[in-house]
């Protein structure tokens, strides 16, 4: 039988929009299943919240099996939590000690800012991928799919660049708030295809440019992004972005 | 009344090619003058909206997730169809069109499944060009694999993440526009309302999620891009803000909703470990090819699965189809799912699952072999039960994972709201009662890349339209009731929160509007849904308030949207008296026990037009002919 | 495109100058460290070198030159991340743990700025003591010269200087052993959970090697009193 009465002390991050001053409020929490997912824990926070009258705690998901990016807690100091290559939505209780002091933020960083609670802006991500994280085609003028062809070794790599879930882990594990993963993922998946070549000089002046202008931090090579990551993408992502930057430039 | 599907003449294999030469064009320097609003980021709406903008339509695009990149159809694992013959085994588009109209069993638009079929090549050949990293041979050419329902080895896919790289394609596209500038772009922005402004869709209503702030938008048309409605069952494979309230709302302005009650409910999930569970995770049906499926013969057998001995195991999918076996289709598989857990022969803490063994698999092919093909999918079972594959057998149960139904359109993917146009999951279009594996993802790509590009410019091309400013009545009126409707659901201040309710409507539509149906259950169901709504509008307590971020207001919207929807569904099963794909109805089986058609009386598209909630929905009944000229109606049988 | 110099005030760029620069310093220091060692060499062998060194005129001049641009530059680049870097997260965490392997992220890492601005104090102080220190001067061979040697003999006889040191050789070695990584990794623009373990590895041992090489000088030197059996008179 699986324990159905776990409980925790729960020190969760409040903040009432982007302009309030926010902080800590304390929850005990019992009756926890270690069957149920992190966010399951914080469902049942909530409901009980809202039963009493009280104000629930806002954080984001939607997939919630570990795709779509959405959510963003930073649990004990550790963005997605403790358990390796795992977001955490697909966090089970199972992994916590039973009557554990649990502390929950959002991810901080000033180019993320606090929406509320535990919610942060991540438009900044958008941002970059619009400076140049595409290849340009136009619809209806592809040229039949098995024209070029891809070594298969190629296009794995690009594959475990692409799998990047726009979740934003590598920035809040950052000691230097770098989103040099994201934007080393993108660059790198893209000027690994034969299409992607074209624009991969622009693509990566570009990308860095606006990854400077969102308010992301310098990359000190500190792995610690390559750690949290959810999908394990590797700083070779960031070694790649390098090339391709000082390709573009040392090139003309 | 009848509906006009607006299919051009001819034979079905120049059907489409016909419409592309008959259409309205708009000038290339006119297209600027247009302004498109597409609600939804999905594949359907990042292809079309990425499209719209690079001909020239200034776009407005808009999504509840904090990014586009992050709509639903991102979790899709398995593949994309199309019809390039790769493996040389023999497929072409009447082949990939055959397959798909017999999938749906025969309940869907003969003309606007070929134009699928016959888009589909090109479909991959865009999503190539634009860097999606699928599956590739030694030689370096694209790799195929096949799929429940075909006998060719038509789906390409790249791992099990086929639906985010397509999405992550389109969206890149998209990006792409947004900085070219013809992209207008919010996110976290919900739509509430359609604005029908002299009898043609002209804008919308929206809720701002960060701020609160209600907004009219103003445009020339309006694409519905916004998925499907499985979570009208709370618990579903779908993501939790998938919702029905931007169609649900349009259908309340008048837009027709077709077939609401074709749900497909997928066999290999994994099961519901306890009530706290918030949604559900499908595991790939390609583990069927291995894995055996039993319970144990007798009731609250509660022995450790390895300790059953083989006697007392009833494999009853293959005692049920011998020549099938555990490969039998997914509403097959689910519906003898539920017989068996209905007996009480379930397994797991809860009852509500069955065995997937692979036992017999390893012992024959080894570890090595299993792992190789099944090892993510193994790994992430671990992670999610806590139980290793490898030595016990999992536990699967169905889950609910895509709705056939959805808004009412024309072959020109347009309601009969003049200017609403319905792309992807949210349209009821391709695929009838069931539908096929790896085709949600071409046909929300098909219609957002190769067909509304050219049919919204023959309704733009062809129509009058005046100028509208965003002050007119019909703008005032939707903003209103958008802003009432919230105060309503603020001010009731019950004492039963969201969840609770949209949990109780889910066991109602499982229990009674799911699997398989019968009479009085969907009577029960119908009468149990009106109390809950009443119940809902009484009880209900949505904490915060409007002018902030809250979630849970979100919820209440859509719940409250579900609690009419769902009432619906069950009227459109009560009153659709046969069995056809996913719609199984006990009264109408064969002796076989397969879903029985009845092609005299049914065959067509229920298309529901909203009249008023009166204690229950008031509505009308259109039906659209289906005339299947070019296939030769069959039953199904698997034995 | 842009241009080399904005070019090299871009993120990527900064960290390759960051990188260059750190490798140079490096290097100076493999050098100095093995010129220091000449200490234990024959009783004039540290004298001689330094000699050599110094009577190289213009090109010593134009070396030293370019080493204080180097540090310049290297400190500057330093100072200007981390001042960013505190700008980019103006609240912190209540709590904040690494997560481990892979993760490099360590006392070293973390505390670069600390470090490197320890060895900037250093560096000048060390100059004005050896480089502008009162010495005597001998005659070797016939050539005038400084007698650095009984410079750096003496001065090791404070245990206060020996203490100072050996803390920052210490530092040193924690500077080096992120430094050593992170420059080539900067550099060689290559990366991946089975190289960075390696090259880790190998920086490790480098920083180590620096530290306990140049640790060991004036540590030796207090322990016999200037008399031990390595260093000839
Ligand atoms: C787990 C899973 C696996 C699947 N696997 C496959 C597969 O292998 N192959 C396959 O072919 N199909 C698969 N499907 C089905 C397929 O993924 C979906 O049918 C398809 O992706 C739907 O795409 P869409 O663009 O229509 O809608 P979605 O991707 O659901 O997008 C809906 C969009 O509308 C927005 N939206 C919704 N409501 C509103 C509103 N009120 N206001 C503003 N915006 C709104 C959302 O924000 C979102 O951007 C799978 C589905 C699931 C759940
Ligand atoms: C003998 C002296 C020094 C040596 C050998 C040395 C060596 C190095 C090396 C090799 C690096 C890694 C380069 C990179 O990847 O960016 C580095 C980084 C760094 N150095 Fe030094 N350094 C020295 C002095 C200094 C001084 C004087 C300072 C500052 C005041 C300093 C501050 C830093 C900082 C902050 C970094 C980290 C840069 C980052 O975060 O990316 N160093 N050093
Ligand atoms: C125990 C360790 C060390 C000893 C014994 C030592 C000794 C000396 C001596 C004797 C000189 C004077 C040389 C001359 O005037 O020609 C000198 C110069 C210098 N040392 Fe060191 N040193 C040590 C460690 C270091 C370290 C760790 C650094 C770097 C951070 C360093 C940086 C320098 C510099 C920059 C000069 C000036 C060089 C020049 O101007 O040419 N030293 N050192
Ligand atoms: S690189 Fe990893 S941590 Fe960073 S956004 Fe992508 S998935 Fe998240
Ligand atoms: S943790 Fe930060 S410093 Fe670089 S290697 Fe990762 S971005
Ligand atoms: S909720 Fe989608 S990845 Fe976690």
């Amino acid at each position: 039988m699986s324990n159905d009465n776990m409980q925790f002390d729960l020190k969760i991050w409040k903040q009432e929009d982007g302009d309030s001053q926010g902080a800590f409020q304390e929850y005990h929490m019992e009756g926890v299943s270690e069957d149920m997912s992190f966010l399951e824990m914080l469902d049942l926070l909530n409901e009980k919240l809202i039963k009493n009258g009280d104000e629930p705690v806002e954080f984001d998901y939607d997939c919630r099996e570990g795709i779509c990016g959405a959510c963003s807690l930073v649990v004990n100091g550790i963005a997605h939590g403790p358990k390796e290559e795992t977001p955490v939505c697909e966090l089970y209780m199972r992994e916590f000690e039973d009557g554990q002091e649990i502390v929950i933020e959002p991810w901080r960083a000033a180019a993320f800012p606090v929406i509320k609670d535990l919610v942060v802006d991540r438009s900044a991500f958008d941002r970059i991928m619009a400076a140049g994280g595409y290849i340009s085609t136009k619809t209806g003028s592809a040229p039949e799919a098995n024209t070029i062809a891809v070594d298969k070794e190629d296009a794995d790599k690009a594959f475990d660049y692409a799998t990047c879930i726009g979740c934003g882990a590598c920035v809040a594990a950052c000691p230097n708030s770098s989103a040099s993963l994201f934007t080393g993922a993108k660059i790198s998946h893209l000027s690994l295809l034969p299409q992607g070549k074209h624009e991969r000089k622009e693509r990566a002046v570009r990308m860095v440019e606006q990854m400077e202008k969102e308010g992301f931090g310098d990359c000190s090579n500190h792995a610690e992004c390559e750690a949290v990551c959810p999908v394990g993408i590797s700083i070779s992502a960031i070694a790649r972005m390098r090339k391709e930057y000082m390709r573009a430039v040392t090139e003309s | 009344m009848s509906l006009a599907s607006n299919v051009p003449e001819g034979d079905l294999k120049e059907k489409w090619t016909k419409r592309l030469n008959d259409i309205n064009l708009v000038a290339p320097n006119n297209k600027r003058l247009y302004n498109v609003i597409v609600v939804g980021t999905g594949l359907a709406g990042a292809s079309a909206a990425a499209s719209l903008a690079e001909l020239g339509y200034n776009v407005q695009s808009f999504c509840i997730q904090d990014s586009a990149r992050r709509a639903h159809s991102i979790a899709a694992q398995g593949g994309i169809n199309a019809a390039k013959n790769y493996p040389n085994d023999g497929d072409t588009i009447w082949r990939l069109f055959y397959d798909t109209i017999k999938g749906g069993d025969y309940r869907s638009r003969e003309s606007n499944v070929y134009r699928l079929a016959e888009i589909s090549n090109e479909i991959i050949d865009q999503a190539v060009a634009q860097g999606v990293p699928f599956a590739r041979e030694y030689g370096g050419l694209l790799a195929n694999r096949s799929f429940g329902g075909a006998q060719v080895s038509r789906t390409f896919y790249a791992r099990g993440q086929t639906g985010q790289q397509l999405l992550l394609g389109a969206y890149q596209a998209f990006m792409k526009e947004i900085d070219s500038g013809k992209i207008d772009y919010y996110p976290r922005h919900e739509m509430l309302d359609l604005v029908v402004h002299n009898g043609k869709a002209r804008g919308i209503v929206t809720r701002d999620l960060v701020s609160g702030e209600i907004r009219r938008h103003t445009a020339d048309a309006v694409l519905l891009c916004t998925g499907g409605y499985g979570n009208a069952y709370y618990l579903s494979t779908n993501a939790k803000n998938s919702n029905v309230t931007a169609a649900w709302r349009c259908h309340k302005r008048g837009a027709y909703f077709a077939n609401p009650c074709y749900v497909q409910i997928h066999p290999t999930c994994i099961p519901q470990s306890g009530d706290y569970q918030s949604k559900l995770t499908l595991m790939s049906e390609s583990l069927r090819n291995d894995g055996r499926v039993w319970v144990p013969k007798d009731k609250n057998d509660e022995r450790h699965p390895n300790d059953i001995p083989e006697e007392e195991r009833d494999y009853y999918l293959e005692r049920k189809y011998p020549s099938f076996g555990n490969l039998v289709p997914r509403d097959v598989a689910s519906r003898n799912a539920k017989y068996v857990t209905d007996e009480g022969r379930g397994v797991g803490e809860t009852g509500k699952a069955v065995y997937l063994d692979f036992a017999d698999a390893i012992e024959r092919r080894g570890r090595d072999y299993i792992e190789e093909k099944y090892g993510n999918l193994f790994e992430m079972y671990h992670k999610i039960t806590d139980e290793n594959p490898y030595e016990r057998p999992m536990r699967i149960f169905p889950a609910v994972h895509y709705t056939m139904g959805g808004l009412w359109v024309d072959y020109n993917l347009m309601s009969n709201i003049p200017g609403l146009f319905v792309l992807g999951e949210a349209n009821f279009s391709d695929h009838g009662g069931n539908r096929l594996g790896a085709s949600a993802l071409m046909q929300g790509l098909a219609d957002g890349y190769f067909v509304i590009p050219y049919t919204l410019g023959d309704y733009l091309g062809g129509e009058d339209l005046d100028q509208v400013e965003g002050n007119e009545e019909a703008f005032e009126e939707a903003e209103n009731y958008a802003q009432e409707h919230i105060d309503k659901l603020l001010n009731v201040e019950g004492d039963k929160t969201v969840v609770e309710f949209h949990q109780e409507l889910g066991k109602i539509m499982w229990d009674k509007v799911g699997i398989s149906r019968d009479e009085e259950g969907l009577k029960e169901a119908i009468k149990e849904i009106q109390e809950l709504r009443d119940e809902f509008w009484e009880r209900v307590r949505v904490p915060g308030e409007s002018a902030n971020y809250n979630k849970y207001l979100e919820f209440a919207g859509r719940v409250a949207d579900f609690l009419e929807l769902g009432e619906l569904m069950a009227k459109d099963a009560l009153h659709r008296e046969e069995s056809a794909g996913c719609h199984f109805r006990e009264e109408y089986q064969t002796e076989e026990g397969e879903a029985l058609r009845n092609d005299e009386e049914f065959s067509y598209v229920a298309a529901f037009e909203y009249q008023g909630l009166n204690g229950e929905i008031q509505h009308e009944l259109h039906k659209e002919n289906l005339e299947f000229e070019f296939v030769e109606l069959k039953q199904r049988s698997y034995k | 495109m842009p241009s080399l110099v904005d070019a090299a005030r871009s993120q990527v760029g900064r960290k390759i100058l960051s990188g260059i620069t750190g490798i140079l310093l490096g290097i100076f220091i493999i050098f100095h460290l093995i010129g220091n060692l000449t200490l234990f060499g024959s009783e004039q062998a540290f004298n001689i070198y330094s000699h050599t060194l110094e009577s190289m005129g213009i090109f010593l001049y134009l070396f030293e030159i370019g080493l204080v641009l180097v540090f310049l530059v290297h400190a500057y680049i330093g100072v200007a991340i981390w001042l960013r870097k505190r700008k980019r997260r103006p609240v912190g965490y209540e709590k904040y743990s690494s997560m481990g392997d892979p993760s490099k992220q360590t006392f070293s890492s973390r505390s670069m700025i600390f470090t490197g601005i320890i060895l900037l104090i250093f560096t000048v102080t060390h100059v004005a003591t050896f480089k502008y220190g009162d010495t005597q001067m001998i005659t070797v061979d016939g050539t005038q010269m400084k007698d650095l040697k009984a410079l750096v003999i003496n001065t090791f006889q404070n245990p206060w200087y020996v203490i100072y040191y050996i803390v920052v050789m210490i530092l040193l070695g924690f500077h080096l052993r992120h430094g050593a990584w992170s420059a080539f990794t900067s550099l060689t623009m290559k990366g991946g959970t089975k190289t960075s373990a390696v090259v880790y590895t190998v920086g490790t041992i480098f920083a180590v090697l620096m530290a306990v090489g140049f640790l060991f000088i004036p540590l030796y030197i207090y322990a016999t009193g200037g008399t031990g059996a390595l260093i000839a008179s």
